[in-house]
């Protein structure tokens, strides 16, 4: 089977589960926001799809405020999912009003050590992770700290909605720039990200390869920084035999944006599809929708159609 | 004759309410709960020098003497797997988790399932495959629930340590009939120890509270420790302390050969007792001893250790400077 085989398989199954499963996880429980925006991103041009009904469930569940929960049933506070019911709106055309009260809430929405007095608290008294705290982003959920995937995807989210030129305020490259520096400043100390710690109780922490590549998708273009030099590298050696999809996936998404960079990215990427294919022919670790959904998109961004990308 | 004096008797009324809220304030959580002790909880120490197949057999023989019905009952088995360092003994086992199912298997449990929810890594599955799990999982035939991404049930906290009033928990724990705690036995650079209450924080789903799971941190890893297993079900412990880790657990710690299994009816009891096995007073860490007032038994008198008796000496688990106060002295 060969990459184009596997992703009609994917999207074959994922409009299946759409199908059966409106509303519930591919497992049967609540549908996850994640999971729902992901299919969207990944069957926006499959013909045989029909996405009214997947859409008009993420529209329903949009809060007054702007901002999406995580689930379906969940309590009315807006969290990380926001950023990427921003991209599926964006993805499906739907630039409608819903779409820039939504990326208003972006706007806001900021890390707790935003704050004078927390900011005051992580350089004066808490000093268990290294990082600075002027530099911030975005939380999983309100109340907490910036983390590295949830800064990674708003920033994707913001950069394309100025490339769309949808909100050209100086605050979106305001929160670009700052969530971009938050990125640079969570780096782990060998390259890569993980979910935020580059240094957590004097210990210098390893990075995650999903975290990497969302967060070298968010920083497209900034290739000359030794940061995401140094990153890329790491994703590089890294992913060779990985045995899980979805990150497999994740690093196809992320090399796909920076086959420019060198023939090594390339031959890489490659490499990486082949062993998806296999992967994905074997059904290994390819259980839930999320997975399927990262998976499709991760080939189409090998053939040249990258959904996350933000050079403009 | 004492006149009825309508607005006097409604001032100090009021008085008399506000006091007593004042007061139920200032009195520790566990006064206000509902004490939930068993009146006694039994432990067993057993021996393991490694991870074998011998290891179906000595927890088979140790559940045994439980006199646990399994009989048309669920298991789930919770194992303590954060994220997959190459080389340190980070998680659960693979080889006891397996023996573990087995041996509730050889029981009459009707299903046994293994269920987590990493509180690092997002890449569940990436996890499983490299921590040799996914191929225990396959050779055993179990299945396996991702409790980060499971159904949600709203619950409300049967404890008030945090402020919250509701937690947003994986059904499949919810409605298991025997839920096992499988910790690994580590220091833990936060909350001093990780043993079988601490492994609970594994069950809050990262769907709903990010990876970390952030927004309990913050509210207190220790409370948040105690309303979690106020809230959830644990039905017994059966923590990994084969090779344990001492230092700057959880992830970043040194191997410590243990050599010792120790299975309980009880997680305080199974805490209480980890923790003297690693040279570390129960008593001074902070979630063990408040849970020791009404979750479960915390102390000798309690506790009946029906298989090995604590060691006289016990050399004890190295931890960072600042829990230097939880060693006992040798």
């Amino acid at each position: 089977m060969e990459s184009s085989g596997a992703k009609a398989r994917l999207h074959g199954v994922l409009r299946a589960l759409q199908a059966e499963h409106r509303g519930q996880s591919a497992e049967g429980g609540q549908q996850s926001i994640e999971a729902a925006c992901f299919a969207i991103l990944a069957l926006r041009n499959d013909p045989l799809a029909d996405l009214k009904l997947a859409l008009h469930d993420i529209e329903d569940l949009q809060n007054k405020d702007g901002s999406w929960p995580a689930f379906i049933g969940d309590d009315a506070e807006g969290c990380w999912t926001t950023s990427l019911a921003v991209l599926s709106l964006m993805a499906v055309g739907q630039e409608t009003e819903r779409l820039n009260s939504a990326i208003r809430w972006l706007l806001n929405a900021e890390g707790r050590e935003a704050n004078w007095l927390w900011r005051w608290r992580f350089r004066a008294i808490d000093h268990s992770v290294q990082f600075d705290p002027t530099k911030y982003g975005w939380s999983w959920v309100g109340g907490t700290t910036s983390w590295a995937i949830p800064t990674a995807f708003s920033v994707i989210a913001l950069r394309q909605v100025r490339n769309r030129g949808i909100n050209l305020k100086a605050v979106v490259s305001e929160r670009i720039e700052l969530g971009v520096s938050m990125l640079f400043d969570r780096m782990c100390p060998g390259g890569g990200w993980n979910a935020g710690n580059g240094i957590a109780f004097g210990v210098k922490c390893d990075a995650y390869i999903d975290a990497t590549a969302i967060a070298l998708l968010a920083l497209a273009g900034h290739e000359n920084e030794p940061y995401v030099q140094i990153s890329l590298t790491w994703l590089m050696n890294r992913l060779p035999g990985c045995p899980s999809p979805y990150s497999l996936a994740w690093g196809i998404l992320a090399l796909a944006s920076y086959r420019n960079v060198s023939s090594e990215v390339n031959e890489t990427m490659d490499r990486a599809c082949i062993e998806l294919t296999a992967l994905i022919e074997n059904a290994t670790g390819t259980r839930d929708k999320c997975t399927l959904a990262v998976c499709a998109l991760a080939f189409e961004a090998a053939e040249g159609r990258n959904i996350f990308e933000v050079r403009a | 004759m004492i006149e009825f004096d309508r607005r006097r008797a409604l001032i100090s009324a009021a008085g008399l309410a506000v006091g007593g809220m004042t007061t139920a304030r200032l009195l520790p959580e566990e006064m206000l709960l509902r004490d939930r002790r068993l009146a006694r909880s039994k432990v067993a120490i057993i021996s393991a020098v490694m991870y074998s197949e011998g290891l179906v057999d000595s927890l088979t023989r140790a559940l045994s003497t439980f006199g646990l019905n399994l009989r048309h009952k669920s298991v789930l088995l919770k194992p303590n797997y954060v994220e997959y360092i190459a080389s340190v003994e980070v998680n659960t086992n693979p080889v006891l988790v397996g023996a573990a199912a087995e041996a509730f298997r050889n029981l009459g449990a009707r299903s046994v399932i293994v269920a987590e929810g990493p509180g690092h890594q997002r890449d569940t599955y990436l996890v499983l495959a490299e921590s040799g799990l996914e191929a225990q999982l396959c050779r055993q035939k179990l299945t396996f629930v991702d409790l980060n991404r499971d159904e949600l049930i709203k619950v409300a906290i049967r404890a008030n340590y945090t402020g919250l009033d509701h937690l947003w928990l994986p059904r499949t724990v919810l409605t298991s009939d025997f839920v096992v705690s499988m910790p690994k036995i580590k220091t833990h650079h936060w909350a001093g120890v990780t043993l079988s209450m601490k492994n609970m924080f594994g069950i809050v789903p990262g769907s709903r509270y990010g990876w970390p799971k952030n927004l309990l941190h913050w509210k207190g890893i220790h409370r948040s420790i105690l309303d979690i297993c106020a809230t959830a079900p644990v039905h017994f412990v059966i923590a990994d302390g084969v090779i344990a880790m001492e230092g700057n657990g959880p992830l970043h710690g040194t191997h410590r050969h243990l050599g010792k299994i120790v299975l309980a009816d009880d997680p305080v009891a199974a805490d209480f007792t980890c923790a003297r096995l690693m040279g570390l007073d129960p008593y001074r860490v902070w979630h063990i001893a408040r849970a020791a007032q009404f979750l479960g038994n915390g102390s000798h008198d309690r506790i009946d250790l029906i298989a090995e008796g604590l060691p006289l000496r016990t050399k004890p688990f190295d931890v960072l400077p600042e829990f230097a106060s939880l060693q006992m002295r040798v």
